[in-house]
């Protein structure tokens, strides 16, 4: 009879919490203090006509796990036992990735059919690296941020021998730099400045910082705001690199990053220098996407002033196996004796 | 457009239903007066603490103690690794209000930052222990990591130039040539 | 259930019990390494500036932990009171798999020919225990070049006139000068000092598999989350388990060395994981906890024939406690000197190691590692308000303008520096916890005060606007760099073991950590606590007659 009762309890319990967490368009989160900071950041977000239910899940959603949650957060919080920031599972924050595309499909498809939304499997089982360089924690930090645990709890074997099986395999197919991978769904903060402020054209698709913008810091664990991100002052050789002030950049940088040495092309980093230095990585480079086809017509002519055209010129933009990195390509590499002067009729 | 406010209007009926049968433990946690929650301390204590770390790292044209949440630190640490400090705190803070009333005749919180400078070297002076154990846990919370419940928004380490996260790229390497 | 009899087993997991486990395991020898603390993965250990292993207000971040372990510290006026693990005075090191070199500073030194030769180089100095090493440099010098090329250091000492002979260079060049190298190198040479870079067992390129160092603020005290730094974590102990011959066990709490009825050690008792006692027998029993708890153990060991613990025949067991004097100076600059590059100690000079006139000894010194803003503020100068707005701006501007020097200044070892078992306070296992008693001998801080001086000096060279000096404390020495407590010797009578870490009075029970060092060099311990692990282990593996049948 107890135990009849208790789990009768149990289970108006769960959904229970649920619905009393969703009361009153997400008012009712606020009660539990620990939610509070989530709350207002929500609260001040350009989603913050998004009710809590749409991206967290409510009353309704079949999922025992769902629930379960709740209640035992309601318990945890009875007893006292107050986490002192509440952090976003990764489960959830995979879950969010198909939220976020029922309202921007758009944005969603350029980024599935992009390099960011390359997924566990392929990061952390391919050969040609895991042949070379050893995987580690360090690697989280770019790929799988939201991953909760180690390396040695997601991959085996952590040499260089393989073969490699992810240890999570619900993770095979998943992303791993999902959408809140940029964006902090509850950061606000004013509008940034548009990009350019000196002037400069740096695309004409350009648009402006959206709030949202915010590097998921594995570190820390939480969203750290664009605006907060350092953009940092890049060297080639003792030369200070002219670069663009577009702050959106900033994102890149984190993952996209040089070495101590802050020497351009070093690590991971893209810093353009040569012809296109002084150009925001976000010119080219489509947020969501990261295609880059299309994007020299953005500010080029056709043709070059010798002629070619400069899709088809020997960058790496035309192939990959070209020594003329479009991000480094200077006029002297292709022409050695010194430059041409411009010609008058090269405007097609 | 204003925010839906007002939960009682759309879903009033779910939300009393719902707060009735809740235990009354959770509506008593609702937010008291506008202002925040605290795990430990009274919202009266923490008034005193959160003055009392504003005297220890003032704002200037930086940020000070207060702003970076350096009360909401030692509340949450008071429920973790400090729980060995709780009557530290809460004769400590007695101590400063009693101070402050003989002082100002007002709780400490509302004295003019000169007599809160007063009473605070008085408290130094007189329970040197206390006020040890409050400027170093102040301090935590002030240049401290932000997991802890200080430094909010990493006050401290952007005045001090520390770029957050560092922008910092690994070495790309063959492990085969190693 | 008993447990399988196995060759050896090893107690502790750091530097010592690390190497041991590896050449025993590669000999061919079953192994099982016990211990206390956890595995750690660096994912498993963020970087949390106020609970690591060198700032530990909010706890220890890598053990151990303050709820089971405590000690007992009785200070110079007899007074005692309980230390918790993560208090000032517990004298901790590390409870994790590869201890101390899990998220040490990694400087990887070799002590120098006269290090071994204290007593005949200046002679007996008054109230200290101060003795030769039986073991010389040359002796040495193979294992230090095996701990160099098997584990990776790298760094340039070429530029060390003073250094002790190597047959050779090391493996892996040093990392680009920083920002205080560049300020502190000219200033040395002016002084006519001997600057060059500190060797570090941290990789500055692709060295065993492992990538290099990418200069991260969060250095001592940490976990490597690029895994460039080395200790036994990532480098021995992986090869010991890789043979297939070593079995590594957490968390697990040795109680003590059991021994049989014809006084050779027999196993060990502990209790595992979930706080179930075991017995785990061997031929072999390597006791590796570090200078603490390594003589807290064997002095818990009683029995019959052993009654006041192995190898405490004579009680040299748990005396001689010594770690480094550590003093210095800071210097306030008008111009910028931090510049986010770790590890941050780049620069050193050995100029006052030896020969300071009137002085038994002397100090490496180095520029400090990189401090995180917490951490920083307690190299405030006396002159700064504690707190309020002056003290606000003071961190404001000194933190980017701040260089310290600093050595660890040799130790003149005294008897009642001492480690005990207490006769009340037990852990939470039950066991007797150890008490720590006395202090420095006063000719240790008068070194550590000629260094700091030293220190400054060096500082005023370059450039300070203002320096003070980093005075050392009268407090006994242990911590990271503890040592000492089992000496190594020739005579029973005055040592533990001998000059192959084997307990004089049970042959087949050794003590493979710093406690066996004589003297503790002026330099930070590691590579010769690796150095005396692979000449005593190697020795050991070597000569060991197998009694029942190796694997």
């Amino acid at each position: 009879m107890t135990v009849a009762l208790a789990a009768l309890a149990a289970i108006l319990m769960v959904p229970g919490a649920s619905l009393y967490y969703e009361s009153g368009a997400g008012a009712g989160c606020t009660r539990c203090h620990e939610m509070n900071a989530s709350y207002d950041m929500w609260h001040g977000s350009s989603h913050r006509e998004v009710g809590c239910p749409e991206c967290h899940g409510g009353a309704f959603t079949p999922e025992l796990a769902f629930h379960w949650n709740n209640a035992s957060r309601v318990y945890y919080h009875l007893r006292g036992e107050v986490p002192a920031q509440i952090r976003i599972r990764n489960i959830d924050v995979l879950k969010m990735v198909e939220r976020c595309q029922e309202c921007h499909r758009q944005e969603y498809a350029q980024w599935r059919a992009g390099p960011h939304s390359a997924d566990y499997s392929r990061i952390f089982t391919d050969k040609t690296h895991n042949t070379n360089r050893l995987l580690m924690d360090d690697c989280l930090r770019c790929h799988g941020m939201h991953y909760e645990g180690g390396i040695q709890e997601l991959v085996s074997p952590l040499d260089r021998s393989g073969p490699w099986r992810l240890l999570r395999t619900e993770l095979a197919g998943r992303p791993t730099m999902p959408c809140l991978t940029c964006h902090g769904v509850h950061r606000h903060g004013p509008l940034l400045r548009k990009a350019g402020v000196d002037g400069r054209v740096e695309g004409p698709k350009q648009e402006l910082n959206r709030p949202s913008l915010a590097f998921y810091d594995r570190r820390t664990q939480s969203h750290i705001p664009v605006a907060a991100l350092p953009l940092p002052e890049m060297l080639e050789g003792e030369r200070a690199v002219r670069m663009s002030r577009d702050q959106r950049q900033a994102l890149c940088y984190q993952c996209h990053a040089a070495e101590a040495s802050r020497q351009v092309g070093s690590g991971d980093d893209r810093t353009a220098v040569g012809v296109h230095e002084g150009i925001s990585c976000l010119s080219c480079h489509l947020k969501h996407g990261q295609k880059t086809r299309a994007s020299c017509a953005e500010c080029h002519p056709k043709m070059s002033n010798c002629g070619l055209e400069v899709e088809t010129m020997d960058t790496t933009f035309r192939s990959a196996g070209s020594k003329h990195n479009i991000h480094w390509v200077k006029c002297v590499d292709c022409h050695p004796k010194g430059v041409p002067k411009k010609k008058e009729n090269s405007q097609p | 457009m204003p925010r839906k406010n007002g939960p009682l209007k759309r879903r009033g009926f779910l939300e009393a239903a719902l707060t009735a049968a809740a235990s009354s433990s959770l509506v008593s946690c609702g937010r008291a007066g506008g202002g925040a929650y605290w795990r430990f301390f009274t919202a009266a204590e923490a008034r005193t603490v959160d003055a009392i770390c504003e005297r220890i790292i003032p704002a200037d044209d930086c940020p000070g103690a207060s702003e970076a949440a350096a009360v909401n630190f030692i509340d949450l640490q008071l429920t973790r690794h400090y729980k060995k400090h709780r009557d530290a705190y809460r004769q400590g803070i007695a101590k400063v209000e009693e101070a402050a009333r003989e002082r100002g005749g007002k709780v400490f919180a509302e004295l003019a930052p000169e007599q809160q400078l007063e009473v605070l070297a008085e408290i130094e002076e007189k329970h040197a222990g206390f006020f040890a154990l409050i400027r170093a846990h102040t301090m935590q919370g002030y240049y401290g990591d932000p997991r802890h419940g200080g430094n909010r928004e990493e006050v401290s380490w952007r005045m001090l130039g520390l770029p957050s996260p560092p922008v910092r790229g690994r070495v790309p390497y063959e492990t085969k040539a190693g | 259930m008993a447990l399988k009899h196995v060759n050896a087993v090893i107690v502790g997991s750091g530097a010592g019990g690390g190497v041991a486990a590896k050449e025993l395991a590669t000999a061919g020898l079953s192994v099982v390494l016990l211990e206390r603390g956890k595995f750690h993965s660096p994912a498993g250990c963020r970087k949390d500036d106020l609970r690591n292993q060198r700032t530990s207000a909010l706890g220890n971040g890598f053990g151990p932990g303050d709820e089971r372990n405590p000690r007992v510290l009785v200070d110079e006026t007899g007074k005692e009171r309980i230390v918790l693990a993560s208090e000032g005075g517990y004298s901790n090191n590390a409870a994790c798999v590869g201890g101390g070199t899990f998220s040490y500073g990694a400087m990887a030194w070799r002590f120098m020919e006269k290090d071994f030769r204290m007593k005949s180089t200046y002679g007996a100095v008054e109230g200290s225990t101060l003795d030769d090493w039986p073991l010389t440099y040359d002796e040495l010098e193979p294992y230090y070049e095996k701990a160099e090329w098997e584990m990776g250091v790298s760094g340039d000492d070429s530029a060390n006139p003073f250094r002790a002979p190597r047959k050779r260079p090391l493996p892996m060049p040093p990392l680009p000068p920083n920002r205080e190298y560049e300020v502190l190198h000219p200033a040395a040479k002016r002084l006519g000092l001997h600057p060059f870079d500190i060797p570090m067992l941290r990789n500055t390129a692709p060295y065993n598999g492992r990538g290099p160092c990418m200069r991260c603020r969060w250095c001592v005290g940490f976990a490597c989350e690029v895994d460039a730094r080395t200790g036994t974590h990532n480098t021995v102990i992986p090869a010991a388990l890789a043979t297939g011959n070593c079995e590594l066990r957490t968390e697990c709490i040795v109680r003590e060395v059991l021994v049989d009825n014809r006084g050779r050690a027999s196993g060990v008792v502990y209790f595992d994981a979930e706080d179930r006692r075991q017995e785990q027998t061997a031929d072999l029993v390597i006791v590796s906890g570090g200078a603490v708890e390594s003589a807290r153990l064997l002095l818990n060991s009683k029995s019959r024939l052993f009654p006041n613990g192995l190898g405490n025949r004579h009680d040299w067991v748990g005396r001689n406690l010594q770690s480094h004097t550590y003093s210095g100076a800071v210097g306030l600059f008008n111009f910028d000197t931090y510049d986010d590059l770790g590890p941050g100690a780049q620069i050193a000079i050995c100029d006052y190691n030896h020969g300071n006139p009137g002085l038994a000894g002397g100090a490496m010194l180095a520029n400090e590692f990189i401090r995180l803003p917490y951490q920083f503020l307690d190299y405030a100068p006396a002159y700064v308000p504690p707190w309020g707005p002056a003290h606000k701006e003071w961190v404001r501007k000194a933190f980017r303008r701040t260089i310290v020097v600093i050595g660890p200044t040799q130790e003149m070892p005294i008897f009642e520096a001492r480690v005990q078992a207490d006769p009340k306070v037990k852990d939470y296992w039950g066991i007797p916890v150890a008490r720590l008693s006395g202090g420095k001998h006063p000719h240790s801080i008068e070194i550590a005060r000629f260094m700091a001086g030293k220190a400054e000096a060096w500082l005023k060279e370059a450039g300070a606007a203002r320096t003070w000096r980093r005075q050392p404390s009268r407090g006994l020495s242990g911590g990271q760099h503890q040592a000492g407590t089992c000496r190594m010797g020739g005579d029973p009578k005055t040592s533990v073991v001998d000059k192959y870490c084997r307990v004089h009075d049970v042959d087949n029970l050794h003590v493979i950590d710093a406690s066996v060092h004589v003297t503790n060099g002026g330099f930070n311990p590691v590579l010769t606590i690796l150095a005396v692990a692979y000449h005593a282990a190697g020795h050991l593996a070597k000569t060991w007659k197998n009694t029942r049948g190796r694997v």
